[in-house]
């Protein structure tokens, strides 16, 4: 991969131009290098931003297959969108609302194939074996799994707020609804997944 | 009366303090509900996201790669046609057809080209090609009667990125396609 680039600047900037090393090139140059018809500046961005959207899409549908199809969908969609990034938010936050949009867009409201634990090869961060390992991927499976049978608004208010973090105002941003309606789906959604888990999974 | 859900929330994430909600001290329903609730956040937030194969990521990386390359690089001709890039298509494909009869405008009479039959509005001429009673022969000729020379000759120029480029730059099908294009517009717009 090309890791310097030189292109002349898209859109309401002065037309100039500019050297910029790719590899270790901010986002916003990355952006204009992309809209300069820089494919492999789109590369880094789907490397640099490829985890934590599969993760959000993981945590949507608690299965690898589908999160794996909906991570594709969300930066394909972004590369279409790239012109109307106007870095208002931080390319990852752009990316995170088209993510939460195309979960919300293709996941239905019907029970998801979440996948047994056996069929999972995935690494370990912690490194530790045992029961006690076992224990607790069965627990967080249990979980995922739960989380992901909630209505889907609640389902994205709760991800956007426990896993992201984000405000309940700019939850309220980016699902287009109010902060007392955010703070009422965290509630229930807490509630139903309460139910779902049962005494003895919490 | 009991704790709204905003206010549970508020009391569970702590952006409340406790000490503002005097119920909680009276009411053991709303104090189980809260820690049921804060019991509820600590096993979510504990639930992280298996961590895939190392060879999933350039494999993922590699299928957004795929379609993107599929889809900008597959369909420009579909692209080309949709309605918003129709407009200055047109406008390209008029000037095309003016610098290409300007020269014979001077004639006395010319050989009509071969449009396409179908469109309804597109009467057929009858004498075998004559520009007063081709409609569309007409109209070219009543936009290029204030058309400058220059301008013509700029016409020739065009970015090679630009639709001008790409319309001089097309073989005999593809001009065909969008001389058939053009006259259905037409016919639809009334033009």
């Amino acid at each position: 991969m090309d890791s310097s680039l030189t292109w002349t600047q898209p859109g309401p900037w002065p037309m100039a131009t500019i050297d910029v090393p790719l590899d270790g090139a901010d986002e916003r140059a990355l952006v204009e290098a992309c809209l300069a018809g820089r494919r492999e500046a789109f590369d880094l961005i789907v490397e640099r931003h490829r985890r934590t959207v599969y993760q959000l899409c993981y945590r949507f549908v608690a299965n690898h297959e589908d999160a794996s199809d909906l991570t594709q969908d969300v930066f394909v969609r972004a590369y279409r969108g790239l012109r109307n990034f106007r870095g208002q938010s931080s390319l990852g936050t752009w990316l995170y609302r088209i993510g939460v949009n195309v979960c919300l867009n293709r996941v239905s409201a019907r029970a998801l194939p979440t996948e047994p634990i056996a069929d999972r090869q995935f690494i370990d961060p912690a490194g530790d074996t045992g029961s006690d390992r076992l224990l607790r991927e069965e627990r967080q499976a249990r979980v995922r799994a739960a989380i992901a049978q909630l209505p889907r608004k609640q389902r994205a208010t709760l991800i956007l707020r426990m896993y992201r973090e984000m405000s309940h105002q700019e939850i309220a941003d980016a699902l287009g609804s109010s902060v007392g309606a955010v703070k009422a789906n965290i509630f229930h959604a807490l509630g139903n997944l309460r139910k779902l888990l049962g005494s003895e999974g919490l | 009366m009991h704790l709204s859900s905003e206010e549970f929330v508020d009391a569970a994430e702590g952006t409340r303090p406790e000490a503002s909600l005097p119920h909680l001290a009276e009411c053991d329903r709303c104090r189980r509900e809260l820690a049921d609730l804060r019991r509820t956040m600590a096993v979510a937030v504990d639930a992280d996201v298996p961590e895939p194969s190392p060879l999933f990521w350039e494999g993922l990386s590699a299928c957004i790669g795929e379609r993107i390359d599929a889809e900008s690089g597959g369909s420009w001709w579909q692209a080309w046609i949709r309605p918003r890039m129709l407009v200055p298509l047109s406008a390209a494909a008029l000037l095309v057809l003016i610098v290409a009869l300007a020269p014979q405008s001077r004639n006395a009479r010319v050989t009509a080209p071969v449009v396409p039959a179908p469109a309804a509005a597109v009467e057929p001429s009858t004498d075998g090609g004559d520009l007063a009673t081709d409609p569309l022969l007409t109209l070219v000729s009543d936009l290029s009667a204030n058309l400058d020379l220059d301008s013509v000759s700029a016409a020739g120029f065009a970015d090679p990125d630009s639709a001008e480029h790409a319309v001089t730059h097309m073989n005999t099908d593809e001009l065909t396609a969008l001389k058939q294009l053009l006259q259905a517009e037409m016919t639809r717009s009334g033009a």
